[in-house]
């Protein structure tokens, strides 16, 4: 569900254009994997934690965003109708390194974009592919390392939410269309430094698209995608208020062993130990579960070079408690307050 | 020791300040002109490397094509998976209508690349407006009129960018659309190591150019660098004057001490020591003029890179003048220029100082100025310098620089120094009975003592002769090729009347005219041809070269194919019929390419075989042409925009209303509609633009010279005070003092100026036929320009006579009585 995003200062942009995520919203797969240009905003989450053949310990983190910007613009090569961002992020758990990097793009001349007929989503050479109904490799390139990535979903997409939509405030349309892969096996090669390296572990894909901004009180949010042990899975997301509070429309989903979903909207989620102001250790209350949610890693927080997009802590966390497992962690409106498109 | 300086040296000084002050201003002069002309060069042909650099960014490798890339080369490598970055650049020029400031136009991806230090760059992206440089003096939210090729657009001013120069940025969808150019990107700028780069040139197409960053700049640094060295060379000019005024003062000052020396030796002071004492003085010369040189050679160049820059556009390459830096290099080099000819102009006078024999000062009776003259011996060696001169004139160009030409002008002043007393002494002599016939007694009695002071009188004479000779011979130089433009331009241009956009346009800058302006003009009842000429910069074996295309048929009907190798009719069937091209001469002398050779020239995408079929003369740059006909160069360079049009009119049609008439059907447009005379006038006007700093740097050297007269002039009154004021007791009226000086300064001004054509005229050739046709490659016609040559020679005569007042005046001033109680 939530997500972070970039609040382009761009272009008026008026949302009446695009639509709203409504109650009702049928979902046909693959085609709702790829992108849906009617709505203002869309996102796709790769994050996961791997492990290479010597045991060393890798997290990673690909996201391609897509924001309309001018639907009005005539469809020329370099008209700016929506604008792509992409984030990279590898965490050397072991080696306690966090390297991450970001591209902007327009279409243009085949920079960026989502092309359903050849099953990609990709920025410059940033790359989802979906290979089957099931499998897609990732391939995504930066001068200090790389990722090659096969992932296969053990599980059917979970949406998340209720009747379509995950609900975000008051009122119709304040809401997303959320889908997640949340079991995905991960083979392949991370290339760090001058050295390829052999790895496998869990991922989580998570895609929304949507045209409702975030309300002015609310400043950012808490979200975790944690993979137990157990074969389940767990999705909790809390909205924070400008007052300090948690939005009554925090919320989240337990998907059990057999890919059965329950939507979760009692959930507790109670910060500890603070690093550079983000809470990198959480008490997690959810589904009669009591989770202790560590960072693998204090430093996973991505700095922004440009003014454009924003600066968020996302990263590889371990789960203690009630279940063991992995996951990963996204704390957004700790530097200033999230928007996306114009505020 | 310093005391003795003190006495010796400083005190003359401080007693002739008027004398002083001259030689350190011809040092200053010297060094100020040496280092004007490196830093006015540096800064305007040396600063390619544009201030948008530094705000886009530099890269590891560029890919450029003849015509531009196609867009999609830039998604294809931005989505290689190998580590890389990819930029995209367009690159042309534009004019601020407002203020009518030309100014380079930058389009880049503002999406994926936000310019530094502005963040509205996807929104000017996105609205399709403009960046600009704080340089052009437009604010954020200003509307301004951008001129691109023919026609006006109306952008947004977003954001400006701080910059001392000027330039437009903008995206480069918009640079597409302004530029008339869908589809296509200028270059690529790529970021990727090394070991990628078999991965990016297998990425490419054959006829992208895949060249390391910079690699331009280095081009350009290479195409400059003959015009560079003649230009570093002539600015020498001056300081090799000023250097014969140096020796000129020291061995004066030599002279006018010979007593006081004797006695110091015999008393005990060492040769060595009397050595470092008279270089001491030249020193202080040295140095007191670079500390006066430096700051006024910064000063100049303010007026020399306007000039210079002018000469780099009209014949290389496009640059804005960057700013003037006055590097530690530069300086350096000046500086230690200014003391190396100092000391070295020193050396033999001071050697000479030291050689004084104490028993030989000591004696009675004062042994004048002609000590160490050998006429005879040094006319010899002033043959032997002219011989060698003649030999090296006959040696090819070492790396396409004409080092031995060069040698040959140095041997050549040198031999003229060496001859000067000789030269002095017979003309004096032959021309005493005439100049006591014309100018009576006063001018008996000067030639006299021009001939009884040969020693410094010929050192002066030298100096001036130098000064002029290089005058003549630059003179006739740029006369000869102005003669020889001349001539081409009216067998040239052919057509009636001309168009071209109403930007600017240089060496390697090539606006186009919107598709359709031709067949508009076509179209018009008077005309009767119209030849659509097409040009692009291209690169040939490194170095920039201009890759052109016109209508063979209507060039071989109405204009001019003459060619100077290869057959008219079979090179023009060719051209027709084939991949073939005519080539201009300096192309041919910079590439050693003939008739009948193949060029392999990258054209688009491709790599495509051209053959030779011809070579024709050329004088409108230095870069060298290539020539296709139209028809054949559209195949592979599809774009059919012309760069200018040459209209001819049908027969009886008049100039006048054809011009009002092809004007009023492209009101729309703007084009400049040239009729043939007005073309004619400007190619003049741009020639004579371009020679106009050599002019500036003769007139310094000259400047330099007829400083050193007055100086000269003002230590032989001063030497011969005695002399004057018994003239003076014998009867001499104060008029006679006068004219007496005033016939000196004269006769040493007619002297220099005839020794100096001479010298000239020998030197001419060699600037001619040796030095431009090795560093340029054109063929010269070898032509005076008397009328002014003899304005000139007039203006430097007439500066050596009023140089002569001056000293009159000391002269008239000198108490006889006073004068003659010292003896």
């Amino acid at each position: 569900m939530k997500r972070l995003l970039f609040l382009l200062l761009i272009v008026a942009n008026l949302s009446a254009q695009y639509r709203s995520a409504l109650p009702g919203y049928r979902y046909v797969f693959p085609r709702d994997h790829f992108d849906h240009p009617e709505f203002q905003t869309e996102w796709w989450y790769y994050t996961g934690n791997l492990r290479d053949t010597q045991g060393r310990e890798l997290g990673f983190e690909l996201t391609f965003f897509r924001q309309a910007v001018d639907r009005t613009a005539p469809p020329a090569t370099w008209a700016v109708r929506d604008v792509y961002l992409a984030h990279l992020a590898l965490t050397d758990i072991t080696g306690k390194q966090f390297f991450h990097a970001e591209r902007l793009n327009r279409a243009g001349p085949g920079l960026a974009g989502v092309a359903e007929s050849a099953g990609r989503i990709w920025n410059g050479n940033w790359q989802v592919k979906w290979m089957s109904a099931t499998t897609m490799e990732l391939q995504a390139i930066d001068p200090r390392f790389s990722l090659n990535l096969k992932l296969e979903s053990r599980k059917p997409p979970v949406i998340h939410g209720e009747n379509g939509v995950s609900q975000k405030a008051q009122g119709l349309g304040r809401a997303s269309h959320y889908v997640s892969l949340t079991r995905l096996a991960v083979t392949g090669e991370v290339k760090l430094g001058d050295e390829v390296r052999s790895v496998t572990g869990q991922a989580w894909m998570d895609h929304e698209f949507f045209t409702h901004q975030l309300e002015s009180e609310q400043v950012g949010w808490d979200w975790m995608s944690l993979q137990l042990n157990d074969g389940r899975e767990l999705m909790v997301f809390q909205l924070r208020r400008r007052d300090g509070r948690v939005d009554p429309f925090s919320s989240g989903t337990l998907i059990e062993r057999d890919g059965r979903t329950v939507r979760l909207s009692k959930i507790r989620m109670t910060p500890g130990r603070r690093w550079n102001g983000y809470p990198v250790e959480w008490t997690v209350e959810a589904a009669g579960l009591k989770l202790f949610v560590k960072t693998r890693l204090d430093q996973q927080e991505l700095v922004s070079a440009q003014p454009q997009s924003p600066t968020y802590w996302e990263g590889a966390v371990a789960i203690t408690g009630d279940a063991t497992g992995v996951g990963y962690l996204e704390m957004t409106g700790y530097r200033g307050a999230v928007s996306f498109g114009q505020r | 020791m310093i005391r003795l300086f003190v006495r010796l040296i400083l005190r003359p000084l401080r007693a002739e300040p008027v004398r002083t002050l001259l030689t350190v201003l011809s040092v200053a002069l010297g060094v100020a002109v040496v280092l004007a002309i490196e830093l006015a060069s540096d800064a305007a042909a040396g600063s390619f490397r544009s201030s948008i650099e530094t705000v886009a960014g530099e890269a590891d490798y560029e890919a450029t094509a003849v015509g531009g890339l196609d867009e999609q080369i830039y998604a294809r490598l931005a989505t290689l998976p190998i580590a890389i970055k990819v930029r995209p650049r367009i690159e042309d020029h534009a004019v601020l209508v407002d203020t009518k400031q030309s100014l380079p136009l930058i389009g880049l991806d503002l999406v994926a690349h936000a310019l530094d230090r502005t963040s509205a760059s996807p929104t000017v992206a996105a609205k399709g407006e403009l960046i600009l440089a704080t340089a052009s003096g437009h604010k954020a939210g200003d509307t301004v009129t951008l001129r691109v090729n023919d026609h006006d657009h109306q952008l947004v001013v977003r954001a400006t960018v701080p910059s001392e120069t000027s330039f437009a940025v903008v995206d480069i969808g918009t640079a597409q659309r302004l530029l008339n150019r869908p589809g296509k990107v200028d270059r690529l700028l790529i970021d990727a190591a090394e070991s990628l780069e078999p991965a990016l040139k297998k990425a490419l197409p054959p006829g992208i150019t895949l060249a390391p960053f910079g690699a331009r700049t280095e081009e350009n640094r290479k195409m400059l660098a003959g015009f560079r060295s003649n230009l570093v060379i002539l600015s020498y000019i001056a300081l090799v004057v000023g250097a014969f005024l140096i020796y000129n003062t020291i061995s004066v000052s030599v002279v006018r001490r010979r007593n006081e020396i004797g006695i110091l030796r015999a008393i005990g002071m060492t040769r060595s020591a009397v050595l470092t004492m008279f270089l001491a003085e030249a020193a202080i010369f040295g140095v007191t003029g670079i500390l006066l040189g430096v700051p006024l050679g910064r000063l100049m160049a303010e007026g020399a890179v306007g000039a210079i820059g002018a000469t780099v556009q009209n014949l290389y390459v496009s640059s804005q003048p960057g700013s003037i830096a006055l590097s530690v290099a530069a300086s350096l080099k000046a500086v230690l220029a200014g003391l190396v000819v100092t000391l070295a102009a020193a050396w033999a006078p001071a050697r000479e100082a030291a050689a004084i024999a104490p028993v030989e000062a000591m004696a009675r009776g004062r042994k004048d100025y002609d000590t160490g003259i050998r006429q005879y011996r040094d006319l010899m060696i002033a043959a032997g310098c002219a011989l060698l001169a003649y030999l090296a004139a006959l040696m090819p160009p070492i790396g396409r620089r004409p080092l031995f030409g060069y040698l040959a002008a140095a041997l050549l002043v040198l031999s003229a120094a060496l001859a000067t007393p000789a030269f002095v002494h017979a003309a004096t002599r032959l021309l005493r009975t005439l100049l006591r016939k014309l100018l009576g007694v006063e001018g008996l009695l000067a030639s006299q003592s021009l001939d009884a002071a040969l020693r410094r009188t010929s050192v002066l004479i030298a100096a001036l002769i130098t000064a002029v000779a290089m005058l003549v011979s630059v003179g006739i130089m740029v006369g000869s090729f102005r003669e020889t433009v001349i001539q081409w331009i009216d067998s040239q241009l052919q057509a009636d009347i001309f168009l071209r956009p109403a930007v600017p346009a240089t060496a390697d800058r090539f606006p186009t005219l919107s598709l359709g302006i031709a067949e508009r003009v076509a179209a018009l009842p008077m005309v009767a041809m119209v030849d659509q000429f097409r040009a692009y910069s291209i690169h040939f074996r490194g170095l920039p070269v201009t890759l052109g295309s016109g209508d063979a048929n209507v060039v071989r009907q109405r204009g001019a194919f003459k060619l100077l190798e290869g057959d008219p009719d079979s090179a023009y069937q060719a051209m027709l019929n084939s991949d073939s091209a005519i080539v201009s001469e300096p192309f041919v002398n910079k590439h050693g390419v003939h008739v009948g050779d193949v060029l392999q020239l990258p054209l688009g995408e491709q790599i495509r075989a051209i053959r030779v079929v011809g070579v024709y003369t050329d004088y409108s740059n230095e870069r060298g042409y290539i020539i296709m006909h139209r028809a054949r160069l559209l195949r592979y360079l599809p774009d059919p925009a012309p760069s200018n049009l040459a209209v001819y009119l049908k027969p009886g049609a008049a100039i006048v209303p054809a011009q009002r008439a092809i004007e009023a059907a492209l009101a729309d447009a703007r084009v400049l509609v040239l009729p043939n005379q007005t073309l004619r006038r400007e190619a003049i006007l741009i020639f004579d633009r371009t020679f106009a700093i050599t002019y500036a740097l003769e007139l310094v050297a000259v400047f330099v010279a007829v400083v050193g007269v007055a100086g000269a002039l003002l230590a032989l009154v001063i030497d011969r005070r005695r002399e004057l004021s018994l003239l003076r007791f014998l009867g001499a009226a104060r008029y006679q003092i006068r004219k007496l000086i005033l016939c000196e300064a004269g006769l040493i001004g007619l002297l220099a100026t005839l020794g100096g054509v001479i010298l000239g005229g020998v030197l001419s050739l060699v600037l001619v036929y040796v030095i431009n046709k090795q560093s340029f490659g054109w063929s010269i016609q070898f032509h005076v320009p008397i009328a002014i040559l003899i304005s000139a020679l007039t203006i430097i005569f007439t500066a050596t006579l009023l140089a002569g007042l001056y000293p009159a005046r000391v002269a008239l001033s000198l108490n006889p009585i006073e004068v003659i109680h010292e003896e």
